[in-house]
């Protein structure tokens, strides 16, 4: 059973606001959602251990320099930056 | 045979044979799209001047009498989660409205430099994260056989353009059906490739062991074309393996004598009559073209829906941690602290569906559950995967519904989450595999909408499963095919 | 009550590749803000993270440097946590199958300090707060580090500084890391707890993050110490906490606010895949591995013969070890190449960075050819230090600066001449040292000596003035 602290407690782990007046119909909400996940420990089959999708292993790139891109680009998308900085303003 | 409209090989034809400029037909298109995206929604942002800028790169070569490749000039449209440089790239979210990507998709890499002619990008539930496009905040793609229902999701744009001839083909995203399930709502043709036939490097993740891109076009053969142009190993991807084939497109058109076609009891219940009934009259086709149908079970794919809900939402949960307001994106206006800032602008920039899955996930991962729920999840992935590893013994490919259901009514299962889950049934078991699968027009309903067969099969066989979709499409187009009233007619 | 440290670390070292662990980007200290950045390393939707084969290698060998098994499976893990210094709000880590585990490091009292895990991760971006802004700056952000993480093994002090100098030197002798502190390319985070001397039980631990430096790392244990002790002694319990040291008021206090209930929900990488370590590769890297220093130390002592203090130094920067034992080759006493080294090149290494750097005009071949004229007894010490100071300068080599005649010495004949003549150059010495002055003398044989241009034997020259001053 999925609790209203459980979801306060989440939403902070996963930097969601949840008010109050939605608290109850959100804990009702997954509630839902969870029972509907919780058929996976009703199953009654054989499990198998599984690690990657097409068992791949030892994807790797060597160690050559790739040119990074200019800083005009890499800040182009932010709503804050200065002097190349991406920014957090304070806005109080 | 009433014929296809606006598919790939016809308008290179007209190309090729100068019936028509490329330029002209590009306008062609976009004319269409101006009178008909108001009703269907399919396009959130058109991109006329790249388009018509390619158009003409295409009019150069072909007055110098250059040859042109298969996907040279053809009008498409990428759904609006697959990066493509300078133009906005939003994911449907407002948390991303304004986003210019600096990069490409490697898929977007591939068609343009076959000189693909962008029209837009496509409408999609947020972040692929529904079953209607209904989660979408410019609001949901209608299906362009009757706007009064949903174009079905996540790819909802890309199928209503296509089914609605206001683009010969597009790419989509299926991480548990958002290709197969909106194709087989609008009739067209819809293929989830082998996870890892095709690069996911600048596909917005949403889960990112599920998803894979695939093409969403009107016919078999034009999947295969669009399928053999994406399906390059990409070393951007580390989960990327290519097709391992050579190319699809000429293995179709082979005899199906002595297939061996499986049908699995899970998937034929808890599904809708006529959708039954469509299923038993391809069963009936396929062994009217030399193939042998087994009769079998799968007793993992029960859990194939809960296990899906699992660990897509823990991967999603993790993939969307990074909008914080901070790189792109939308940001709030007043606050606090950093901490504050995060938390209002995660609150505003996402959409209810969108969170109720960030807080799912973040539930099943989090400490105390993670073995009850994501532990147990990738056990039963394993125990599903090998169950069709088995059953590809027996069996060449599987037949299934795509959905359980025709196209749902809009805002039918609104506020109910786990009702609106359900039209992933048959789809998910194939994205929780690693498998393709394609989705072909099977059938149309009472009230008028589009049924899709889905055919199964193992890993890399998408010149078999395509081929056995290109046989059941010849030997039905005539009964099962339905024309939009919407669109280019060429 | 007498009461006991208990301390583990948790040590990030920064690893020498070229490029970031995911892309490409460099991973050059420094740089102007958001320059070594391309779309991965800032977590752009949709990019995909590719690993950086070295990262791999390099962390098999600090692990077989430090005595662990080196695991035949392994696999990242997301660690999920948002804050602003990380842009993909997880860091891709390992969690339960790291590279290497179970290892230890040795400390000079005979203590083993056991090594749970060596893991690879990236790092984060650096985080600037000014006037109640924050500026990002993702120039480090994906840079690759081993996280080695110690059992609390550790009971002293003494024994912590002991353990990072340990660790930094094996570290820069494979060349894995420079470790360089001051560049935070090593960092460390203390865990400390007390317990009653005798005692086997743990405490309650707290853990101070992110030290780089190892006075600060002495000082802030030994404050958390007596905190501790005291909060214990008047009766109350030490609360698990993270904790920050102030360099400034020498005091530790509690980092984290209650936003930050942390719960890092790990979950297998998706984007990666498996890693597969033969045990061909394994020993091929042992294989390559360099002789550690304390192996070598001891070898310096007891095959060599050189005396532990000097041996100490000799091995502690691998540069200089090399060329210690390059320059020995073929010769008859090591000690001889030992004090050239430790004495006149050493003068020129005026720092720590200069000794690691060890950038030297004479290269030890060099030096190896003028000290087997020493031994063979064709060069005079005396010549030989003069001339070693020259080929410091200048690179050359001591042919180039000393001919066959120089180095066949003065005639006796040309020895009385240069004496008589520094006789009559210094007539006040000479008066000194005749009244009964001894010291006189040797400013008549410094005269001697200048005039010879070094090439003089010192001892002969003595015997020689002495003789014409009777
Ligand atoms: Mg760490
Ligand atoms: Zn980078």
């Amino acid at each position: 059973m999925i609790t209203r602290e459980d979801i306060l407690n989440i939403a902070l782990l996963a930097k969601l606001d949840v008010a109050e007046d939605e608290l109850d119909n959100l804990t009702k909400e997954m509630s839902a959602v969870v029972a509907f996940a919780d058929a996976v420990n009703e199953a009654d089959i054989k499990t198998e251990s599984f690690d990657n999708v097409n068992n791949l292993a030892n994807v790797f790139r060597s160690d050559e320099v790739q040119p990074s891109l200019p800083n005009e680009e890499i800040i182009k998308n932010a709503l804050d930056s200065d002097d190349g900085y991406f920014v957090v303003k304070k806005r109080a | 045979m009433s014929e296809a409209i606006g598919t790939i090989k016809k308008l290179n034809e007209k190309l090729v044979k100068k019936e028509i400029s490329c330029t002209e037909l590009t306008k062609l298109y976009l004319n269409e799209i101006d009178k008909c995206n108001g009703e269907l929604n399919a396009y959130v942002n058109i991109t006329e001047e790249t388009a018509l800028e390619t158009a003409k790169t295409v009019d150069e070569k072909l007055a110098k009498g250059m040859e042109i490749a298969p996907l040279e000039g053809i009008p498409m449209t990428l759904k609006d989660n697959i990066s493509t440089n300078g133009i906005e790239t939003t994911c449907c979210s407002k948390i991303l409205k304004g986003y210019k990507p600096i990069y490409n998709a490697t898929v977007w890499d591939h068609l343009k430099s076959q000189n693909a002619v962008m029209l837009g990008k496509t409408n999609l539930d947020e972040f692929a994260m529904g079953s209607t496009c209904e989660t979408s905040c410019f609001g949901g793609a209608k299906n362009p056989h009757d706007t009064d229902y949903v174009a079905g999701g996540s790819s909802g744009g890309v199928s209503s353009a296509v089914g609605g001839n206001i683009a010969a083909y597009g790419l989509g995203s299926d991480t548990g059906g958002s290709i197969r399930q909106p194709a087989s709502f609008c009739g067209i043709v819809g293929l989830k490739p082998t996870y890892g036939a095709v690069s996911r490097y600048g596909l917005i993740a949403f889960a990112s062991s599920l998803d894979q891109i695939g093409p969403i076009t009107k016919t078999v053969e034009d999947t295969a074309l669009v399928y053999d142009a994406i399906s390059e190993f990409d070393p951007k991807d580390s989960t990327s393996q290519g097709r391992r084939n050579n190319p699809t497109t000429p293995t179709l058109k082979n005899s199906i004598k002595g297939m061996k076609i499986g049908i699995l009891k899970e998937y034929m219940t808890g599904i809708g009559d006529e959708i039954a009934a469509s299923v038993e009259n391809a069963k009936e086709v396929y062994k009217s073209l030399g193939a042998e149908i087994i009769e079998t079970s799968l007793p993992a794919v029960k859990y194939a829906l809960p296990v899906y809900y699992i660990l897509a939402c823990a991967e999603a949960s993790s993939n969307l941690g990074r909008y914080d307001g901070i790189r792109y994106g939308y940001k709030t206006d007043r606050y606090d602290s950093i901490h504050e800032m995060m938390c209002k602008t995660r609150s505003e920039g996402f959409g209810a569906e969108v969170k109720r899955r960030i807080l799912l996930g973040t539930y099943v991962l989090s400490a105390g559950y993670y073995d009850a729920y994501y532990k147990k999840a990738q056990d039963l992935r394993g125990a599903i995967m090998k169950g069709f590893n088995e059953l590809f013994e027996k069996c060449d490919v599987i037949i299934a519904p795509t959905v359980p259901m025709t196209a749902l009514k809009k805002g039918q299962n609104a506020g109910n989450p786990t009702e609106n889950y359900l039209t992933d049934l048959c789809t998910v078991p194939v994205n929780i595999a690693g498998i393709p699968a394609v989705s072909v027009p099977c059938g149309v309903a009472k009230n008028g909408m589009p049924i899709g067969l889905q055919i199964i099969g193992p890993s890399f066989s998408e010149p078999t499963i395509l081929n056995a979709a290109w046989q059941f499409e010849t030997a039905t187009h005539d009964s099962v095919f339905k024309v939009s009233p919407y669109g280019v007619k060429l | 009550m007498n009461y006991e440290l208990v301390s583990g670390f948790e040590t990030h070292v920064e690893l020498s590749t070229k490029t970031k662990i995911f892309c490409g980007c460099t991973t050059q200290f420094g740089g102007d803000p958001n320059t070594h950045c391309c779309p991965i390393c800032i977590g752009l939707p949709g990019t995909l993270p590719k690993l950086n084969e070295q990262v791999v290698h390099y962390a098999i060998m600090a692990g077989l440097a430090t005595n662990c098994e080196i695991a035949n499976v392994a696999k990242m893990d997301r660690k999920n946590y948002c804050y602003p210094d990380l842009p993909k709000a997880y860091q891709i880590s390992q969690f339960d199958m790291p590279l290497c585990k179970n290892g230890y490091v040795e400390l000079s009292n005979g203590r083993k300090i056991r090594i749970l895990r060596i893991h690879i991760e990236e790092d984060a971006g650096k985080l600037i707060h000014q006037q109640g802004n924050t500026y990002i700056d993702y120039n480090r952000g994906g840079v690759p580090l081993i996280e080695i993480v110690s059992e609390p093994d550790i009971r002293t002090v003494e024994e912590a500084k002991e353990y990072v100098e340990k660790l930094q030197l094996i570290m820069r002798y494979i060349g894995v890391s420079d470790c360089k502190m001051q560049e935070g390319s090593m960092r460390c985070d203390v865990n400390i707890s007390v317990r009653p001397k005798g005692s086997e039980e743990l405490g309650t631990r707290t853990e101070i993050k992110n030290m780089n430096s190892i006075t600060f790392i002495a000082k802030a244990m030994e404050y958390e110490f007596e905190r501790q002790v005291s909060v214990v002694e008047s009766g109350g319990k030490v609360v698990q906490e993270t904790l920050r040291y102030d360099e400034a008021s020498d005091t530790t206090s509690s980092m984290r606010g209650k936003e930050d209930a942390h719960d890092y929900r790990y979950f297998r990488e998706p984007d990666l895949v498996t890693i597969n370590v033969l045990d061909s590769l394994i020993e091929e890297i042992r294989e390559s591995l360099p002789e550690l220093p304390f192996v070598k130390l001891q070898r310096y002592i007891d095959e060599l013969g050189i005396p532990e203090t000097d041996a100490q130094l000799l091995t502690k920067y691998r540069k200089i070890a090399e060329y210690f034992e390059d320059s020995i080759k073929g010769t008859q006493n090591p000690r001889t190449a030992a004090n050239f080294i430790l004495g006149q090149i050493f003068k020129r290494l005026e720092n720590e960075s200069a000794k690691e750097e060890f950038d030297i005009k004479t290269t030890a071949d060099q030096l190896r050819e003028m000290i087997l004229l020493i031994e063979s007894g064709k060069v005079k010490m005396n010549l030989a230090k003069s001339t070693l100071e020259k080929m410091l300068d200048t690179g050359k080599a001591f042919g180039e600066l000393v001919s066959e005649s120089d180095m066949a010495g003065l005639s006796d004949e040309a020895l009385i001449e240069l004496c008589k003549q520094a006789v009559s150059e210094n007539p006040n010495a000479v008066a000194d040292y005749k009244a009964g002055k001894e010291k006189a003398l040797k400013s008549i044989l410094g005269t001697v000596m200048k005039n010879s241009r070094g090439k003089a034997d010192a001892n002969m020259a003595e015997a020689k003035l002495k003789e014409l001053l009777s």
